[in-house]
């Protein structure tokens, strides 16, 4: 009789922890692979996000743009630091290859045709490289100087007022401007209505982004609960499109085996 | 003896109802979810999915500092 209630006992057991993996929600399995196999190609969250945009040229050559203007920061910053540091005297040769090389990797973000099919692969292989050489830099004069200097040259840093990144941070704004036009055109095209007089406004300076999303957000939510169905859904479409436009990008650049960094100058 | 099994089988019997019930209940409105997506839609989730239609004027690709 023992033995019985043994049995019981164990099939009770089995059978507890079968149903509740029945029962477990599967969207966390997914959650998991989703992050591994983004981990395997080294592409964060963040150029995850950046390159959804980058389907059509404008879009692309927004991004190519942003990181141009990322690597000259970058390397204005480094080169006051190696300025500074040669006036203290210490050997500088380390910093100024990495500066060498991150000249190169700028002119080859230049080059990159935002019309081409792999210029999101590019793309993604010139931020790892460029952030790559960035933490190069940053590891390299910590090894030379001590933490009371280092802000000092943070402090220096910080106030350095530069031409040529405020004419790319216009250059940018233009080109993003542009961009949520053409946006703005598509939500009217799927509204129904456009209204001419806003998108100028917005182009001009007039009304801010906020001040237009809001405009949007109130039209839609005056129509009646089916036709706001319709938008919404029509919207969230173009939405997810991107995403998998952006998925499919790394799916390919996983199947060639490439998105670990550009080796150039290595 | 005879008892203290059916028992144990009894509990056994209401557990995998729990079970199977709560597993039926989380599909059930999963699918509701898919199925009536009128009723779900807030004003903010239209504001959100305008939100991802646009990039902000500052929006900015961050690749480290280098000090």
């Amino acid at each position: 009789m023992k033995k019985i209630l043994t049995l019981f006992i164990m099939l009770m057991i089995f059978i507890s922890i079968s149903s509740l993996a029945i029962a477990d929600d599967p969207e966390d399995e997914n959650e998991t692979e989703d992050e591994n196999e983004v981990g395997d190609l080294e592409i964060d969250n963040d150029t995850e996000k950046e390159i959804e945009i980058m389907n059509n040229s404008l879009g692309a050559e927004i991004r190519l743009l942003q990181l141009q203007k990322a690597i000259i920061k970058n390397l204005l910053q480094g080169e006051m630091a190696v300025e500074v540091l040669k006036a203290l005297e210490y050997n500088t040769t380390s910093l100024e290859l990495i500066l060498s090389d991150m000249k190169i990797l700028l002119e080859d973000v230049k080059v990159v045709n935002t019309s081409s099919n792999d210029s999101v692969q590019l793309f993604v292989e010139l931020k790892y490289e460029a952030k790559n050489l960035t933490r190069q830099f940053r590891e390299a004069i910590k090894e030379l100087l001590d933490g009371e200097k280092l802000n000092e040259i943070r402090e220096r840093i910080r106030e350095m007022v530069s031409e040529e990144i405020q004419n790319y941070s216009k250059q940018i704004r233009n080109k993003i401007k542009q961009f949520n036009r053409n946006r703005l055109y598509q939500l009217y095209g799927i509204i129904g209505e456009a209204n001419n007089s806003f998108i100028n406004e917005y182009l001009n300076g007039n009304i801010t982004l906020d001040q237009l999303k809001y405009h949007l957000c109130k039209t839609i939510n005056h129509m009646n609960k089916e036709r706001k169905y319709e938008i919404f859904s029509e919207i969230k479409k173009d939405n997810i499109k991107k995403k998998i436009n952006a998925q499919a990008s790394i799916d390919n650049m996983k199947n060639s085996g490439k998105g670990k960094g550009h080796s150039k100058g290595k | 003896m005879n008892k203290k099994i059916i028992s144990i089988f009894f509990l056994l019997i209401i557990f995998i109802s729990i079970t199977l019930g709560y597993s039926y209940y989380i599909s059930n409105s999963n699918e509701q979810q898919y199925n009536s997506p009128i009723q779900t839609i807030s004003d903010n989730n239209i504001s959100e999915e305008i939100d991802e239609t646009f990039i902000e004027e500052d929006d900015e690709i961050e690749i480290g500092e280098m000090v």
